[in-house]
């Protein structure tokens, strides 16, 4: 092969420190983030002159942060489960069904992905106003949950190709109902596919901020409003805190999904 | 008359302008393991789909037991099936597995429980009910596809094409499996092979599909002794196909002229042919001999190669005319493992056991 990692040479190194250099770009502002959380200074300097916990303990002192975590989460979870049942059959009908138009209804599901989150996030708020879901958790779950769908569609229609749909005619011969069949072979049979629709989902909801601050209303923050409206009135170090748990908590739901994957393809 | 067990009217399915099944009509007694042979895209697996419920047909009829089946959907025909691919729920063990159509059938615990044991000894399995089916071969998942698809007792068993993806020995192996199973429960079996051999070793009859329809059916014998067209001739078993001349048929027995210019007399045929008709005489390779019987034709050959293969010789010899023909005799192997005699070898058919088509 030409481009054969073995046999690069001295490109290899090259390679190598451009692969670096990436991944420090990307990371390190993250980093940056989690030591600021740590120093003592109030002004977000760095190197910090010392190290402390009291931007965290400020941090959970404040109820508004902790509600506006819950918020989040509930939100996320709420867009999350309608993701994936809309996802799921969105996606028997793309795999399976033979109808004019299947490509384009899966070019449409998938586009909130492609448009641009601002220009979705004003066109939804013009009509949730209008129809009076504005500033509403409803509202909120509606619109998370079709910017989640593209993430919810993805893996499961890849793991609904991946299935063979005589298992499915098997379960069928043996007496099960269509419906039956599909609970009781088709959905263990593509559970992975669905647990990481359910995962990618939430995180598109979680850490989205966009769509939510249009969305929110002074009673209905998410964890993402809420850190952008408190770096625009004070550049606090308890915001980088908050960042860090952001990122705390979205690292481990990824470590945990890989492991229950890892699990779940045994 | 009884009605038949299983019985295929005029079934039909088009698929826009493709016609996959034309009017097939087939009878089916109880017991019987019948085997729909024919090469891919013959219509073979369109009817077993059919008798499934996979397929709607465009016209004609499935009748068990002189009942129609096509309005009944497919989970409630209570019918069996072994696919081609392998369909074990890999998320249910071996024993969940061929307990799954008890189970949705609502059957008491100890009844599952006694049938799903009975099936794996079946398929002889017996300690293999608590593993998964990833632990498996590709042959015992079969067999536990087949214990699977006889645990409800249905009426009848389709396989399509269940061996093929399967070595040549797991394959032997697993025929064997089948035909004892048919013959200890009795149940009646339709199956779908391309693979001639294996129709021969498993079917009480066998029909031959072409392009959608049925070309001949009758029992394995029939179709290799009595084919009747070049076609089943050539799909069962192998034959040579020589270029002959007709000149006249009396009483069903034929005189032609091969195109070395010799004549043969005593070629059975039933066929009408004008004198001088072009057609083809079919002989098989066994049914070549190295010496002259008492009414055998002589074909002038040359012998150009020979390969062995253990129970028999295979000759490449060519005619007079050029053409290349292959010769398997059964008798006079000493003569015929001499290898390559020289030019001037005549070698010896019975003109009775060989088949005039027409060209």
């Amino acid at each position: 092969m030409l481009l054969d990692y073995d046999r690069l040479g001295w490109l290899r190194a090259a390679l190598l420190g451009f692969t670096g250099l990436v991944a420090a770009f990307l990371l390190l502002p993250v980093v940056f983030i989690v030591l600021l959380s740590f120093g003592s200074s109030r002004w977000l300097a760095f190197p910090p002159p010392g190290w402390t916990l009291k931007w965290y303990e400020e941090l959970f002192a404040d109820p508004a942060w902790l509600e506006a975590a819950l918020t989040s989460a509930r939100i996320a979870t709420m867009a999350a489960i309608l993701a994936v049942v809309i996802g799921l059959l969105a996606s028997f009908a793309l795999v399976r069904g033979q109808f004019r138009g299947r490509n384009t209804l899966r070019g449409l599901l998938l586009t909130p992905m492609v448009l641009p989150v601002v220009v979705f996030a004003i066109a939804i708020y013009a009509f949730f106003l209008r129809i009076g879901l504005g500033g509403t958790t409803a509202g909120f779950v509606i619109a998370h949950t079709v910017l989640a769908l593209p993430f919810a569609i993805i893996p499961i229609t890849a793991a609904l190709e991946g299935f063979d749909k005589s298992i499915e005619d098997a379960a069928i011969v043996c007496g099960a109902s269509p419906f039956e069949a599909k609970l009781r072979v088709t959905l263990p049979a593509i559970k992975i596919g669905i647990f990481s629709a359910a995962i990618f989902a939430f995180l598109a909801s979680w850490d989205e901020v966009v769509v939510a601050i249009f969305m929110a209303s002074p009673t209905l923050q998410t964890l993402p409003v809420k850190i952008w409206g408190s770096l625009r009135q004070d550049l606090s170090p308890v915001i980088a805190a908050a960042s860090s748990l952001l990122v705390l908590l979205t690292l481990s739901l990824m470590i945990v999904t890989s492991l229950i994957r890892r699990k779940l393809s045994k | 008359m009884t009605e038949p067990f299983l019985s295929i009217r005029d079934l039909r399915k088009a698929f826009g302008s493709f016609v996959a099944v034309h009017d097939v009509t087939i009878d089916i007694p109880r017991g019987e393991f019948l085997t729909f042979l024919g090469p891919s895209g013959s219509g073979k697996s369109t009817t077993l789909y059919a008798i499934a419920g996979f397929q709607q047909p465009t016209s004609g009829d499935v009748l068990l037991k002189g009942r129609s089946l096509l309005s009944v959907p497919s989970h409630k025909r209570n019918i069996g099936m072994v696919f081609q691919r392998y369909t074990l729920f890999q998320h249910l063990t071996v024993a969940e597995n061929v307990a799954f159509p008890l189970r949705v059938r609502r059957r008491p615990d100890a009844e599952v429980k006694r049938k799903v044991a009975e099936m794996l000894s079946l398929v002889r399995l017996e300690s293999f009910g608590g593993r998964y089916p990833g632990a498996l071969s590709g042959g015992q998942q079969q067999r536990v596809a087949l214990a699977r698809a006889l645990a409800y007792d249905p009426p009848i068993l389709l396989m399509d094409e269940p061996l093929s993806a399967l070595d040549k020995k797991l394959r032997e192996e697993i025929q064997a499996e089948i035909r004892r199973i048919h013959r200890e429960t009795g149940v009646t079996i339709l199956y779908v092979t391309h693979d001639q051999d294996e129709a021969l070793h498993l079917s009480d009859r066998i029909a031959l599909f072409r392009d959608g329809r049925i070309e001949q059916i009758g029992s394995g014998e029939d179709l290799y002794l009595r084919p009747q067209s070049e076609f089943v001739a050539s799909f069962i078993g192998n034959s040579n196909f020589l270029p002959a001349e007709h000149l006249e048929t009396v009483n069903g027995a034929a005189t032609i002229r091969l195109a070395d210019g010799s004549v043969v007399s005593g070629v059975r045929n039933d066929r009408e042919f004008r004198h001088g008709q072009k057609t083809r005489l079919m002989v098989r390779p066994e049914a070549f001999r190295m010496r002259p019987g008492p009414a055998t034709a002589g074909l002038a050959v040359e012998f150009i190669d020979t390969a062995f293969f253990g129970e028999r010789r295979r000759v490449i010899a060519r005619t007079a005319a050029g053409q290349e023909i292959d010769v398997r005799p059964t008798s006079d192997m000493a003569q015929a493992q001499e290898g390559i005699a020289p030019r001037g070898q005549q070698i010896f058919f019975d003109p009775a056991a060989a088949f005039l088509f027409p060209a």
